[in-house]
């Protein structure tokens, strides 16, 4: 496997042959010092409402690593993946599972190392009432939109797939989540696949629920966020990760047993109300870290869980809808997934 | 003609009358408060961004921070853009060499490569500072080039003639003639470089006016996003005004021969 | 004659060395296929797109519905904002109403207001158009204005003591004058509006070769993205090519 991180040599290289002399000025490759710890960590982080926002809001991780830590904010999993690529995101917290299985099998170096949570229900299709969509046939001339690359999208186009139902039936939209509640609101859409918050403004401003999840889950679309850590950041300092998933075991706890105490916290940093906060948490399967660890979910060092086989069969899909060029083998998936970080963590 | 000055009223007029449209759709309720935050709205956005910042950042910064962006990647497509497109008008050699690239540049939107920077220079501030570059830089250097292309050479020769160097000959003759337009393709570059910063502020961004307003977006806070537009506008104008000054200022003898 | 042929082989070979430095980076293994594509995947990626197409769609279909969005926002835009300019050009009153507003869109970011622009006209071809027309309305405005502004006064002194109408003073010795940067702006419009394209194409996107390279970047797919960047440079260059052309038969007579 070729490494992803390009040395100061092939970076120069790479810049001089497309002529950046200008920006090349500007390159600076940051150099860290071999101790224990990282003085500086890049972690990517999503606005959103998640035991993860405890951890930041509370300087959780800060304490932890003793680092500096570049806090990243991205609006989509495909950032991740390319902040990664080019060396400056050392972790990704909530990334999805379909734009991981893209990642990994396009030979990106980091690795899965903890579930945050089990999407389910949480993302799910949103379809006017007044439309009167019923059955997945009722969709037909519709317009309906989601977030394309996402968890959500991967759903959408597997739910149109399972029923038979072709994209020249079905007109499926590319929206980010804040124009799509917008184009609800003024009616240019009928349907929507999509998370909270925006989930819960659709269902506010006339919508329903039409339940795909389950079905779809047992036909295999299994969706989740994820933490990925980039391999050679695990590599070079796996006790700064125990530490980092520590603390996101402790944000995790949190949540369980002061739900009210958390919705407060995460509020703060996604800026919405509390009671908001509350509802999208609820809606969420956030998988307990001794979970994670079983067969069905990542497995153990040497006892890879199916977790790995969820991220091929995302990957096959969207090698099918041209996203990705092709699908590596199921061992590509299971080197992906590192759990001695997070059963370190359980010690 | 008349001196422009005395119609000034009517600009003032006529930005008031917008103002005052605004609010009348507002207080008529012509439009649902949701489409179009009202005035007070933008003013209370205002007054709490100031107050109490923006999701930890305050407006100072966010407006620092694109500045910064924008004029850093400006100066350097400068100070690279000109040297290298004087060189291009006085080598046809350079000139058939890079032309093309130039030309091909030129017109491509930044938000096309916007994610290959970030794949090669990182999230850092380096790729957006590069894009701003990449956008600048084409307009600057060919605007420099068609300069000194246009230069009289009967000019240059009576200049010889009249045993002045080389050296003189550009100081004297070139530069002042070729001055206007690298002028007009750098107010032109700084244009496109402001319409850029947003972009470049897409992704991976934590601060800037670019930022702010994408990120209010993303929660549906109009106002801040209206907020957002206005700063930017007026900051916009703003530069789009000093650089004409230094360009009148530079070039006094503009449109005179 | 022999001068422009040793030019050209230097394009020639500034070309070629910049070949041979893509295919030492790529197949010489200095660099991964996510960051710059090999040629062969390039090829393999250009063919895929011509003949499969991405997202229902082929490549040419991607260009058409770009093509279409730029002719409808350029044209509706520089020709309101020539018309808004030889106003403000020609009557001061007009221009000190507009000249704010044009001043205060001219730089304005398009993505910044492209947020309102999908509240206020929805996410079909209407915002796209608009969002291109208001990049290239200020544009020409402010090209046609300053055209007007340049047109030397002696000449219009001379027509109007020889006894032409104000109609006449407009059609015959104001408007040749300003053609030229009438002319000008047009091609900064287009290259504004050109530069604006994959913002307008965010909204809602399913077709066009912006949206496309936005969509294949977000899985990095480099070998599609490369493919749009240089289908949307060509574009670029023919679009630009076709405006010099007609610039040069309707104003043959600018530098004269």
């Amino acid at each position: 496997m070729t490494t992803i991180d390009m040395s100061a040599n092939r970076r120069t290289l790479l810049k001089a042959g497309l002529g950046l002399g200008g920006a090349a000025l500007l390159g600076t490759i940051p150099r860290r010092a071999r101790a224990a710890g990282p003085d500086k960590i890049n972690i990517a982080f999503f606005t959103e409402t998640s035991p993860s926002a405890i951890a930041k809001g509370n300087g959780w991780i800060e304490d932890v690593t003793k680092a500096k830590i570049n806090w990243i904010e991205v609006g989509s999993g495909a950032e991740i993946n390319t902040a990664v690529a080019a060396g400056s995101v050392d972790l990704g917290i909530g990334i999805g599972s379909a734009p991981t299985a893209a990642g990994l099998s396009q030979g990106i170096g980091y690795q899965v190392v903890y579930i945050r949570d089990n999407i389910g229900p949480a993302e799910e299709l949103t379809v006017r009432t007044a439309a009167n969509i019923k059955k997945p046939s009722d969709l037909i001339g519709k317009k309906v939109a989601t977030p394309f690359g996402s968890t959500s999208h991967f759903r959408l186009l597997g739910f149109l797939k399972t029923n038979g139902l072709t994209q020249h039936q079905v007109t499926v939209l590319d929206l980010r989540p804040d124009a799509l509640v917008a184009a609800w609101q003024r009616g240019d859409i009928d349907a929507a696949y999509v998370w909270a918050p925006a989930k819960s403004k659709l269902l506010a401003a006339g919508g329903e629920v039409f339940r795909t999840y389950d079905k779809l889950e047992a036909a295999g679309y299994v969706i989740a966020d994820l933490i990925v850590a980039r391999t050679a950041f695990a590599q070079q300092y796996p006790e700064t990760l125990v530490e980092i998933l520590k603390a996101e075991n402790r944000a995790l706890d949190v949540w369980t047993s002061t739900p009210d105490k958390a919705a407060d916290i995460i509020a703060k940093q996604a800026g919405v109300t509390p009671e908001v906060a509350r509802a999208d948490l609820l809606e969420y399967d956030f998988v307990a870290p001794k979970r994670q660890l079983e067969p069905k979910w990542l497995g153990t060092p040497g006892h890879p869980g199916r977790f790995a086989e969820v991220l091929q069969s995302t990957a096959k899909f969207l090698a099918e809808q041209k996203s990705i060029r092709s699908v590596p083998d199921l061992a590509v998936f299971q080197k992906g997934i590192n759990t001695a970080p997070l059963g370190q963590a359980l010690v | 003609m008349t001196d422009s000055r005395s119609y000034r009223w009517l600009s003032v007029l006529s930005v008031a009358g917008f103002f005052g449209a605004w609010y009348v759709v507002n207080a008529a309720h012509l439009a649902p408060a949701n489409l179009l935050p009202s005035m007070q709205e933008v003013w209370a956005a205002l007054l709490d961004i100031l107050h109490n910042g923006y999701r930890g950042t305050t407006l100072w910064e966010n407006a620092a921070a694109t500045l910064g962006r924008c004029l850093g990647g400006f100066v350097l497509a400068a100070i690279v853009g000109v040297p290298l497109g004087l060189w291009m008008g006085r080598s046809p050699v350079l000139a058939a060499s890079i032309d093309y690239i130039l030309q091909f540049m030129r017109p491509l939107p930044p938000l096309s490569y916007l994610i290959l920077l970030i794949l090669w220079l990182g999230t850092g501030d380096t790729s957006k500072v590069a894009l701003l570059f990449l956008a600048a830089f084409p307009t600057i250097a060919m605007a420099a080039m068609a300069g000194v292309r246009g230069v009289n050479r009967q000019r240059i020769q009576a200049a010889l003639a009249c045993g002045a160097t080389r050296a003189q000959v550009f100081r004297h003759v070139v530069l002042p003639s070729c001055l206007p337009m690298t002028m007009t393709g750098l107010r032109i570059a700084l244009a496109v470089t402001f319409s850029t910063v947003v972009a470049a502020e897409l992704m991976t961004a934590s601060n800037g006016l670019g930022w702010m307003v994408f990120s209010a977006s993303q929660f549906l806070r109009t106002d801040i996003v209206l907020l957002g537009v206005l700063i930017l506008g007026v900051l916009g104008m703003a530069l789009s005004r000093a650089l004409l000054s230094l360009d009148l200022w530079l070039v006094h003898w503009r449109g005179r021969d | 004659m022999q001068h422009r042929i040793r030019l050209r082989a230097w394009t020639l070979l500034s070309v070629a060395l910049l070949i041979a430095a893509w295919l030492i980076l790529t197949w010489g293994g200095l660099v991964r296929d996510l960051f710059l594509p090999p040629p062969d995947e390039l090829w393999d990626g250009f063919v895929d797109l011509a003949t499969d197409g991405y997202r229902n769609r082929t490549l040419l279909e991607h260009v058409e519905a770009s093509l279409w969005r730029i002719g409808a926002g350029f044209a509706t835009g520089t020709v309101v904002g020539t018309l808004l300019g030889l106003a403000m050009g020609y009557w001061r009153p007009v221009e000190a109403l507009f000249a704010p507003f044009v001043e205060f869109l001219r730089p304005l970011p398009q993505l910044a207001y492209l947020m309102l622009l999908i509240i206020w006209l929805g996410i079909g071809e209407t915002s796209k158009i608009i969002l291109l027309f208001l990049a290239a309305l200020p544009v020409s405005a402010v090209a046609a204005r300053d055209g007007v502004r340049n047109v030397r006064l002696q000449s219009i002194l001379v027509a109007r003591s020889l006894g032409a109408s104000e109609w006449q003073v407009f059609r015959h010795v104001v408007l040749p004058s300003a053609l030229p940067e009438i002319f000008a702006g047009a091609r900064i419009a287009i290259g504004v509006v050109y530069g604006t394209l994959i913002a307008a194409e965010i909204i809602a996107g399913s077709s066009g070769i912006g949206w496309m390279i936005l969509d294949a970047g977000r899985f990095l797919r480099s070998d599609y993205v490369f493919v749009g960047i240089l289908s949307i440079g060509l574009m670029g260059l023919a679009l630009n090519g076709a405006l010099v052309a007609l610039e040069a038969r309707i104003v043959h007579w600018a530098g004269r």
